[in-house]
């Protein structure tokens, strides 16, 4: 079923980029406590729970809705703060929790069934079994698609299902099956699905070897730029490895997603909401990203054309792609 | 002159001409406006510094590549410090734990968050070196904090905020039209050497072609003969 108008969700890591974000036009912003609760667990980011309480309610005065991002893994024998983090969130007045994992998902839709649940892109679900699983048994209104499908997948997929979707349109790419990568984990022993962070900026380090600047994982070069060259997030899947004497890009290149030219075939395809990636990022990047998507989804609503969005400075690698959207791989 | 400075290349701008001015003078003389710009700070915003304390309120070398000099900031929650120090000084011995790096006005700008940290990482116009962990949670704070160093600082001035503040205000025109009149000198004077420039990068990437489709004849045949 079409899609009368595309709800923007918005990252916010900080109570400023959360005003940002609502000031610049999101329906919808999603943020995470400050722990491994949450899949951005930053040095200096993320909210604590009187924040969170603030935030909320200028979202609400402003006609905005919060959603809480619980979506790591709650470790082997230590479920308290996972818990905890549903109940703070619902007492606070989120709008609904985004999760992953089911024991979570079970917790929360027994013990505060009047928060709503959307499921995480870090759940990895793409395929109506899976979705129409967790709709019948935790009753979740909402699932963020992994960022492999194209949009006729998509499109398919939503008539097999009664859930709303959300996707991703802008933002930084994890280019593995969604919730499922070990590289980071290799290298640091510490893994974005449990303690809520990949390569963590303690295991990172940039060095200035005059006419480059190297890059560094834990114990792995992962990277090296020349003077001119535009640089990306120190990710092993956006490490440039050596094959046949030559350095390259193995698994992607530093290029953030950018889906605008899609809006109007989204919404044919029956998609409820567009998420944007970038928690880690500044209140002035969330400022110029969601004004710039607010003006987008409006023009797609109207049925006009979509203006070009003018992000290319601010992307990763300063360089864009329209992802899976367009896939020609299988 | 700073270009023997570290980091990105210092930008032609009134800054760098006004730091060059600034050299003979002694840092003891404008250590009292960073001590009070610092305390001032403090004030306005502790939650920048109370951020900090998870990652145990680091010491770091803020370097404007545009100055003669740099800041070593101190982030301690009770009592945060900045002083000058000269660009010349052996940088272990200032037991900074990350250094950032990057002209003046980028960084007042990271400052106020009217800029993206990130996206000035990706386009080298700032550098950091050292504890990666540490410069993110700064960053972070101080994006989080709303600092606004113009208002922020006028209110150090207390009832003297308006006249300071009209003077700021002819200053930053007088700033803003010499930085066009030098944006203008510098394509004057750059056009020349940019069209050379231009032509030497057709030549290479030419040569480069040539290159590689030699290289891919060689292969070919000895994958031929092999
Ligand atoms: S290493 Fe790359 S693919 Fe893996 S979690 Fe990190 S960003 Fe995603």
């Amino acid at each position: 079923m079409k899609t009368e108008k595309l709800e923007l969700v918005c990252p916010a890591g900080t109570p400023a980029a959360l005003r940002a974000a609502v000031d610049a036009g999101a329906d919808t912003v999603y943020c995470g406590f400050r722990d491994a609760t949450n899949a951005r667990n930053f040095p200096g980011l993320n909210f604590s729970r009187e924040e969170l309480g603030e935030g909320i309610e200028y979202a609400r005065s402003h006609g905005s809705k919060v959603l809480v991002a619980l979506n790591t893994y709650p470790e082997a024998g230590n479920p308290d703060p996972w818990h905890k983090a549903v109940e703070d969130a619902a007492d606070l007045g989120a709008h609904a929790l985004i999760m992953a994992d089911l024991g979570l998902l079970a917790y929360a839709a027994e013990k505060r069934p009047d928060t709503r649940r959307h499921l995480s892109v870090q759940a990895s679900a793409s395929n109506p079994d899976a979705i129409n699983y967790y709709k019948n048994t935790f009753d979740v209104k909402r699932v963020v698609l992994p960022r492999v499908l194209t949009v006729p997948e998509i499109a398919a997929l939503n008539r097999e299902i009664d859930v709303e979707t959300e996707v991703f349109v802008f933002g930084g790419l994890c280019v593995m099956a969604e919730g499922r990568c070990s590289l980071s984990s290799y290298a640091t022993g510490q893994s974005p699905n449990m303690n809520g962070v990949c390569s963590p900026a303690s295991h990172v380090r940039y060095e200035d070897k005059g006419n480059k600047m190297v890059s560094k994982l834990g114990d792995f070069t992962i990277n090296s730029f020349k003077e001119s060259e535009a640089a990306g997030y120190p990710t092993l899947c956006k490490g440039r490895f050596v094959t046949q004497d030559k350095a390259s890009y193995l698994f992607e290149d530093p290029t953030s997603l950018n889906a605008a030219q899609y809006l109007p075939e989204l919404m044919e395809a029956g998609v409820t909401a567009l998420k944007i990636e970038g928690r880690q990022r500044g209140k002035a990047y969330i400022a110029q990203v969601v004004a710039a998507f607010r003006k987008a989804a409006d023009a797609a609503a109207n049925g006009e054309a979509v203006p070009p969005l003018g992000l290319e400075r601010i992307t990763e690698g300063q360089r864009e792609t329209t992802g899976a959207y367009n896939k020609r791989w299988q | 002159m700073t270009s023997h400075k570290k980091g990105p290349v210092a930008p032609l701008s009134p800054v760098l001409l006004a730091g060059i001015a600034a050299r003979p003078l002694p840092h003891k003389l404008l250590q009292p406006a960073f001590n009070a710009a610092i305390k001032q700070m403090h004030r306005q915003h502790p939650d920048v510094f109370d951020r900090l304390k998870s990652v145990n309120s680091p010491r770091f070398l803020i370097d404007p590549v545009d100055l003669p000099f740099s800041f070593v900031m101190d982030t301690l929650a009770e009592d945060p410090t900045l002083e000058i120090v000269d660009s010349d000084t052996d940088e272990r011995e200032l037991y900074t734990q990350a250094a950032i790096r990057g002209p003046l006005l980028l960084l007042i700008e990271l400052l106020e968050g009217r800029i993206d940290g990130d996206a000035l990482f990706f386009s080298r116009d700032l550098v950091v070196e050292g504890d990666t962990e540490a410069v993110l949670a700064l960053r972070n704070a101080v994006d989080g904090a709303d600092i606004d160093v113009h208002n922020d600082l006028l209110a150090f001035f207390g009832p003297l905020a308006k006249p300071a503040d009209l003077a700021a205000q002819a200053a930053g025109n007088i700033f803003k039209r010499f930085t066009r009149d030098l944006e203008t000198l510098s394509r004057a004077t750059l056009a020349p050497l940019q069209r050379k420039c231009d032509a030497q990068a057709a030549t290479i990437e030419e040569l480069e072609t040539t290159v590689n489709a030699l290289k891919k004849q060689v292969r070919r045949r000895s994958g031929k003969t092999a």
